[in-house]
């Protein structure tokens, strides 16, 4: 009679929801999904939403409940909005600029740095100090350094008779200032990345070209550099990826200026958002600039996907 | 035939040595200027403002504590360097105990829905923080959070990159240690405790590091939430530096000298976990 009962699906459900109940792993895995999960829901997918709905809408911030639904309104406003033009422009010119130099110059280093026989501790070192480093304090610091007047760089260049620049204050040389100091400080960060993985190409492939009668340069763009290929991919989308989010450099170093040679969009939104309260525009920019990094990341993974790995 | 031969490995032998040479000479032009601009900065930070701004000597001519002085007392930076420290500690220790939990249950548990769950965690990776920044200041607001430490600790209890990185490392221990565990009737508990977060030392080391540094140097989501002097954290106040000290590079010098130095201390003493660390992500990526 009992085994009759137990044939019945809904009486088998139960009995195994019991005894899942009596697993201690089910108790571990509720004690710390449930808060992750609340986590989550409130300062991660919850916001996503609530972003969606607040690109579309009038949002008022004092009373939301009274916010008017206007589709692509502020789209529309945005695309039509020359300041946001010239910070989309600028930043792509960032991210750019920032990615054609750090790219080769820290794969220069990670080759230096992996081929000298000693001292690769110390280079590593020091190399990665600026990237350890507050980066407000280090823009403020260039800051000082790139003063027209009295800023070292500009100190060294009279005492070696060439020209001065006048760096952040004009805007031909804004931008390429700001980048500069990005540039000069993520570098050792790239470095690490590419050294450890440089030092993983085992040393028989080197060895093997060696027997093929290959000189340096041959051995680095034959074997290194292919062999690289999953870690450059992974190296091109993160320098793309920073360029195109920089905020905290620009704000400290010109805050957009001068003019608005070195506006980008993280400057845009945070403006509009917080210091013109135009909510809902900030969250409609915030998505064309989320569009805008998904598309340039998913184009960036296509073309620099390597052929073969081994 | 001897001597030629013993001539071609002479030279492979010099090749090598000047290659060596110009490898070194290369590497320290870089590691100069990477460290040159923090003795400018030590430097600037003992000199007064009219030597700053009329020398050009890197020495300083007379050196001067007035600088530290007026950003210690008058700047209050050592509320500021609290609050850093206020923020980065419950930060950095909530990373760390909730990823090698959440990664556990991610990487050893089968349950219905877990692939599900864990794809919606790694897309939130993709999403830039501008999208979340308003409707979270929101969020935030509503919590009456705005202008406390507990906006900026609160909204990082948990790490997605971290519970990652923890769960690529715990999938790669042995099913049977636990299982070992489990039949010697372990707790839960048990195994988080004595196997997982001794077992996770390194990948918990290297996270450790990046979760404290990456507070400890935010400035977006702080910016907007802290807005009363008495609970900004090291970055803002230095930042504020700006309009404070217009033009003032001597107490910028000093303000940044106070931010940095810690960090560089912390630094040389952590380096191996710095460098494992990022090594450690760029591989797993």
């Amino acid at each position: 009679m009992i085994s009759e009962l137990a044939e019945r699906p809904g009486i088998r459900v139960i009995y195994q929801v019991r005894r899942a109940f009596k697993r201690p792993q089910l108790w571990f895995a509720l004690l710390w999904l449930s808060p992750w999960f609340a986590f989550y829901a409130t300062f991660e997918w919850g916001p996503i939403l609530r972003a969606f709905w607040m690109a579309v809408i009038d949002y008022k911030l004092l009373r939301p409940e009274e916010s008017e639904f206007t589709g692509l309104k502020h789209f529309r406003m945005l695309f039509n909005y020359s300041l946001f033009w010239t910070a989309l422009s600028q930043t792509l010119t960032y991210a750019l600029t920032f990615y054609l130099i750090s790219l080769p110059l820290a794969l220069l280093v990670s080759a230096l740095i992996v081929g000298v026989s000693r001292g690769r501790n110390f280079y590593q070192f020091v190399v990665f100090l600026p990237v350890v480093v507050s980066l407000v304090a280090v823009s403020l610091l260039f800051r000082m350094l790139m003063d027209s007047q009295i800023g070292a760089f500009n100190q060294i260049l009279r005492s070696l008779g060439l020209p001065t620049s006048r760096f952040l204050t004009h805007h031909e040389s804004a931008l390429w200032s700001v980048i500069g100091v990005d540039i000069w400080k993520s570098l050792g960060f790239w470095v690490v990345i590419l050294s450890a993985a440089m030092l993983n190409i085992p040393p028989e492939m080197y060895d093997a070209a060696k027997v093929d009668g290959a000189s340096a340069w041959q051995r680095f763009w034959r074997v290194t550099l292919p062999l690289l290929g999953h870690t450059l991919m992974l190296i091109s989308v993160l320098m793309v990826m920073h360029g195109l989010q920089v905020y905290t450099q620009v704000e400290v170093m010109t805050d957009g200026g001068p003019g608005t040679s070195t506006y980008v969009l993280n400057l845009l939104i945070y403006r509009e958002a917080f210091e013109n309260w135009r909510l809902s525009f900030a969250t409609a920019t915030a998505f064309s600039q989320f569009v805008m990094i998904l598309a340039i990341t998913v184009i960036q993974l296509k073309v620099l996907r390597p052929a073969w790995s081994y | 035939m001897c001597s030629s031969r013993s001539r071609r490995l002479v030279q492979q032998g010099i090749a090598g040595m000047v290659s060596q040479a110009a490898a070194h000479a290369l590497l320290l032009v870089v590691a100069v200027s990477s460290v040159m601009p923090f003795f400018w900065m030590f430097f600037g930070s003992f000199k007064s403002y009219l030597e700053l701004t009329t020398s050009s000597s890197l020495w300083p001519k007379v050196w001067t504590l007035a600088n530290y002085q007026a950003i210690i007392f008058r700047v209050n930076f050592p509320r500021a360097f609290l609050n850093s420290v206020l923020v980065a500690t419950p930060r950095t220790v909530s990373a760390l105990v909730t990823s090698a939990a959440v990664g556990y249950v991610f990487a050893k548990y089968r349950f219905w829905g877990k692939d599900l769950l864990f794809t919606l965690l790694l897309s939130t990776m993709m999403v830039p923080f501008a999208v979340r920044l308003v409707p979270l200041y929101i969020t935030v607001s509503d919590l009456h959070l705005v202008n406390t430490l507990g906006a900026v600790i609160v909204t990082a209890l948990f790490s997605t990159f971290g519970t990652f990185l923890l769960r690529q490392f715990i999938e790669g221990i042995p099913d049977e240690l636990f299982d070992a565990a489990r039949i010697d009737g372990a707790s839960e508990w048990w195994i988080y405790t004595r196997l997982i977060l001794p077992l996770s030392g390194s990948p918990l080391a290297a996270l450790a590091v990046f979760t404290f540094f990456w507070s400890w140097d935010d400035y977006l989501w702080p910016t907007i939430v802290l807005t009363s002097q008495g609970v900004k954290t090291l970055p803002l106040v230095l930042a504020g530096l700006r309009t404070m000290y217009w033009d003032r590079y001597d107490m910028w010098a000093a303000g940044s000298m106070l931010t940095v130095a810690p960090v560089m201390l912390l630094y040389s003493l952590a380096q191996r976990q710095f460098i494992r660390g990022i090594a450690l992500t760029g591989m797993k990526a």
